[in-house]
């Protein structure tokens, strides 16, 4: 593909974000590589604790004492971010980077209107007077398709629902024109139909603007329907990262495809979810060698004495799927035998 | 908005009544006679009956306070014993000093709480968070009459460079004014840390800087303005304090305020003049309460106002 | 027909919404208005809708958590509206609930098997002898280890508190089990685990589940029937496969097209709804539904629609709308 040639918008290498505790430094983040390029959706998959939304909040380096980013690199279209001084680095925030969260109702300030909220990220980046700013943020609001901008613009957050506030907070993150989105969980706390509008409009927008984005999320319906390219984390680590469609058609991690087969499915009928046993290891406890060996079913004594890379797939692998790299040593040369997981199919 | 101030005025109705009921029975109950005050100690029994009688304090208790209410809402707060000069004429002026007293007094906390409690903050666990916030404890430990002898020990009688007591110039104000608002300052400043603190973890404020506001707006503008809202309660709270304290200030530096007014009544027995004094507190009190609560409100955008 | 095991009829929950000078009521809000179905013994019954809909109102109201403002819930044919609060709490044995956040829910000063054994004490079932074999074999039910029992709730992960509100909620032998949300503050892995339990708790203890979710996924694999409530009302009840196979009311169209489906290979027709839910507070006249419904004509907005069935539906399909067959023949013509 010629993506590939092209510089991408983002490319994260080797991110290890800690956090320095009174029991000691705990990785959240160990280790993460992954690029987004324009008009690009990168899904980063995960659950609690697999440390995704650690890494959205380094890239935008909202990573707050006690945590630290100890080490990789972070560029937005091939200038390292990391080397940037904080007042540097406070011109790209909101302006060339923005991000959006997940608690739409706590995400905007209480005392002030929207409209100036929104205002407030055009007057700091494009050195609007105060009521071209004003009108900017109007003009935003309509484009994230609220209803009666003028008005709302005056209104205080508490007086917005929760898919209202979403969009606003779209507003802001998108009034200067980003090249890059990062929406953590923007939908979970929304409901599905306010879901549907909300993934649409982003998709809309990216469509309009050519942005990349950055979807964190713990829902793979979310990502089966807005992403291109997948990042799956666990514990810290990135296990998988593949295409959508691949990912989706022939997962290779055993978590991923635990993950996958335990959704409960509102499209097909499931006689029984499979259970991942167990629970994420808590970072005092890592395990040393793989960290997924303890819940995983394939499990041999390889994965217990040593920690797998991630890497392209060169054993126990169908041709047509190696685009994707996973972090399992079934698809290493060292693994000797088949394939445990052939055979499991997977929902679909 | 109007809705909500006027039921808080309504509120107030059966505030006031209370307070003046207290000032009212606690004159009654404390021991000693009005009438053997005013007629003096040599006055015959015939004497005595005729003053109760003409003061009205031989109807029953309900008439005397229906009677002293009707009074108060004239204004008429009745005569002292001692010079027979209306209540009101003898308050009024040292309320006026008592009220500039507090005002100072408050300049000085809420300046100095405001600014260390933000401080503290942002440097939290750093050694200027555990210096502030000692100096907090003791601000608030030490007893601000000793903290005024201390003062004038230093300024005025070392130093030379501020008098020693009277109230009118501006150096006159500067001592009282520090040994008023010391104790405040640190309530404030530990409140405004505590507000802060929880503030500046808040959602919103990281949305303030992943768009890119500076550190010092996101302080300032963005975190402050919501930790304000719990802060303002308690500086309506120091005003009173301030003002029912203030009499331990006032002897300190010899200001004619309204809390030395009270302790000369009370020991001349002059009792009109406390429970006038008690009222006019009372009343400021209840006042001051209810603009917090309107400014509470005005900040926190939250609250339905209705 | 099997006599069900509990019923609502024309159940109401109304809260009164305070202002003006003088505090008075000045509103209700319509939390759950006129909503009456029944539980059959053994089966899990689903209510399903988005927030504000009343469904975990609906939850409270039948266990009297919250006393509805008007209605009858029977328990094995017993009114409990007409129990006198002892009564009630005898009753109570019978009927457990599971809330979303078990940790909230749980003592953090008392050890679980402290909070097993206080759960026992107050229904009286067990005797205090026989009290720690109940709490071994309770731990085992719900897949513990009988010895995490000496622990406080902080030590375990959510999955696993999760586990000891059901544990607690088994502790008295209960016929009827309220889900509320209880499987929606857990990840993907441990909510299977935990979806997994409650399937097998059914089959091997007999019991009646009332689920109540806003997860259709979840809806879809562990219910029986389900009920879709939108503003206060049901707007459908159905066996599962005909409201997932076929689905009548158009706002369950609606929200079953919304969910995003874990298959990029799947592409499929999305009805997006423009707008927000109306305020409970002031619901549209009408069919609640219209300022939404792509589908809404000049009844919908005066006349409000009765749950009922047509011809070409399962009889224990209804449907509260009025255009349930132009719907239907609209659907027929786009596929050919």
């Amino acid at each position: 593909m010629a993506s590939n040639e092209q510089t991408p918008v983002l490319e994260v290498k080797g991110l290890q974000t800690s956090f320095f505790t009174p029991d000691g430094e705990v990785k959240a983040v160990d280790g993460v590589d992954f690029s987004v390029n324009s008009n690009e959706t990168l899904g980063i998959v995960g659950e609690s604790g697999s440390g995704k939304s650690i890494t959205s909040l380094s890239v935008m380096r909202l990573i707050q004492h006690p945590g630290k980013i100890v080490g990789g690199t972070i560029e937005l279209s091939g200038e390292d971010l990391l080397k940037k001084s904080k007042q540097q680095f406070a011109k790209y925030r909101g302006n060339r980077l923005s991000m959006i969260f997940q608690e739409p109702m706590t995400s905007l300030n209480p005392v002030f209107t929207v409209g100036s909220q929104i205002a407030e990220a055009v007057r700091i980046h494009k050195k609007l007077d105060k009521k071209a700013a004003w009108q900017e943020a109007v003009n935003m609001l309509k484009l994230v398709g609220i209803p009666a901008p003028e008005d709302r613009a005056k209104r205080y957050p508490h007086e917005l629902s929760g898919g209202m506030r979403q969009r606003v907070m779209i507003a802001i993150a998108l009034s200067c024109d980003p090249e890059l989105l990062i929406a953590d969980e923007p939908t979970t706390a929304l409901d599905v139909t306010i879901q549907a509008q909300i993934l649409e409009l982003i998709k809309e927008l990216q469509e309009k603007s050519g942005m990349a984005v950055l979807m964190i999320t713990h829902d793979l319906g979310v990502i089966a329907e807005t992403a291109d390219k997948v990042v799956v984390m666990y514990a810290g680590e990135v296990v998988e990262q593949a295409d959508v469609k691949t990912l989706f058609k022939q997962p290779l991690h055993p978590y991923t495809q635990g993950l996958m087969n335990a959704i409960p499915r509102h499209d097909i009928d499931l006689d029984e979810l499979e259970m991942i046993p167990g629970t994420v290891p808590t970072p005092q406890n890592m395990p040393s060698g793989c960290r997924f060996a303890e819940r995983c079913p394939y499990a041999r004594d390889l994965c217990v004495e040593k920690h797998p890379e991630l890497a392209t797939p060169s054993n126990n692998v169908d041709e047509a799927v190696t685009t994707g790299q996973t972090r399992c040593w079934i698809y290493t040369d060292e693994w000797d035998g088949p394939n445990p997981t052939k055979g499991v199919a997977t929902n679909q | 908005m109007h809705i909500f101030i006027l039921r808080r005025l309504l509120q107030l109705i059966p505030v006031l009544f209370g307070v003046t009921l207290v000032a009212f029975l606690i004159i009654q109950l404390v021991p000693g006679d009005v009438a053997q005050v005013m007629a003096g100690e040599a006055a015959s029994q015939a004497q005595l009956d005729q003053m109760r009688e003409n003061l009205g304090l031989n109807d029953p208790l309900i008439v005397q306070y229906g009677r002293f209410l009707g009074d108060l809402v004239m204004f008429d707060l009745g005569e002292s014993v001692r010079t027979g000069q209306p209540v009101m004429d003898i308050i009024a002026p040292r309320f006026i000093i008592t009220v500039e007293l507090a005002l100072w007094g408050m300049v000085v906390a809420v300046s100095v709480g405001l600014f260390f409690g933000i401080l503290s903050a942002t440097y939290r666990n750093t050694i200027r968070d555990y210096g502030t916030m000692t100096l907090a404890v003791v601000g608030l430990s030490m007893p601000n009459f000793w903290l005024g002898l201390l003062l004038i020990y230093w300024f005025s009688i070392q130093l030379g460079v501020l008098p020693t007591s009277g109230w009118g110039t501006w150096q006159q104000v500067i001592m009282p004014a520090i040994t008023m608002g010391t104790a405040g300052a640190a309530v404030i400043a530990r409140m405004t840390r505590s507000s802060m603190l929880e503030v500046i973890d808040q959602d919103y404020v990281r949305t303030a800087r992943a768009k890119g506001v500076s550190e010092r707006l996101v302080v300032y503008k963005h975190a402050f303005r919501n930790a304000l809202i719990p802060v303002v309660t308690v500086i309506g709270l120091q005003f009173g304090y301030f003002l029912s304290g203030a009499v331990l200030t006032e002897n300190v530096f010899a200001i004619n305020g309204l809390g030395r007014l009270v302790v000369d009544a009370i020991s001349q027995r002059d009792f009109p003049v406390v429970q006038g004094a008690v009222i006019v507190l009372a009343i400021t009190f209840v006042f001051v309460n209810f603009l917090v609560d309107i400014a509470y409100r005005v900040l926190n955008k939250r609250i339905d106002l209705n | 027909m099997t006599t069900p095991l509990f019923e609502a009829k024309n159940l109401q929950k109304y809260f009164p919404v305070k202002g003006g000078i003088l505090n008075r009521t000045q509103a209700q809000v319509k939390a759950v208005d006129d909503v009456s179905f029944a539980i059959n013994p053994g089966e899990t019954l689903s209510i399903v809708g988005e927030s504000g809909c009343g469904k975990s109102t609906t939850g409270r109201a039948i266990l009297r958590l919250d006393d509805p403002t008007d209605g009858e819930i029977l328990f094995e044919g017993q009114n409990l509206m007409e129990l006198s609060k002892s009564d009630l709490r005898q009753k109570r044995k019978e009927m457990q609930i599971i809330f979303q956040d078990p940790y909230a829910s749980l003592n953090p000063r008392q050890k679980v098997k402290q909070i097993l054994d206080e759960a026992m004490a107050i229904q009286g079932v067990v005797s205090k002898a026989k009290r720690p074999e109940r709490i071994r074999e309770l731990m085992e039910v719900v897949g513990l280890r009988p010895e995490q029992a000496e622990r406080y709730p902080f030590q375990f992960s959510g999955g696993q508190r999760q586990r000891i509100g059901i544990a607690r909620a088994l502790s008295v032998d209960p016929k009827l089990i309220v889900c509320d949300e209880a499987v929606s503050a857990l990840d993907v892995s441990t909510q299977a685990q935990v979806l997994n339990l409650l399937k097998k708790l059914q089959k091997d203890l007999d019991l009646t589940y009332l689920f109540i979710s806003h997860d259709l996924g979840v809806v879809r694999h562990i219910s029986d029937r389900v009920i879709v409530m939108y503003l206060g009302k049901i707007v459908e009840i159905a066996d599962k496969k005909d409201l997932f196979d076929s689905p009548r009311h158009p706002y369950t169209r609606a929200l079953l097209s919304a969910i995003p489906i874990p298959d990029p290979s799947k592409s499929r027709e999305r009805i997006v709804l423009q707008g927000d839910v109306p305020s409970p507070m002031n619901p549209p006249a009408g069919c609640r539904f219209h300022t939404r419904c792509p589908f809404a004509t000049d009844i919908c907005k005066t006349e409000e629609p009765e749950l009922r069935s047509t011809t070409f539906m399962n009889e224990t399909h209804k449907a509260a709308c009025h255009h349930i067959e132009k719907i239907a023949e609209t659907e027929k013509t786009s596929i050919v």
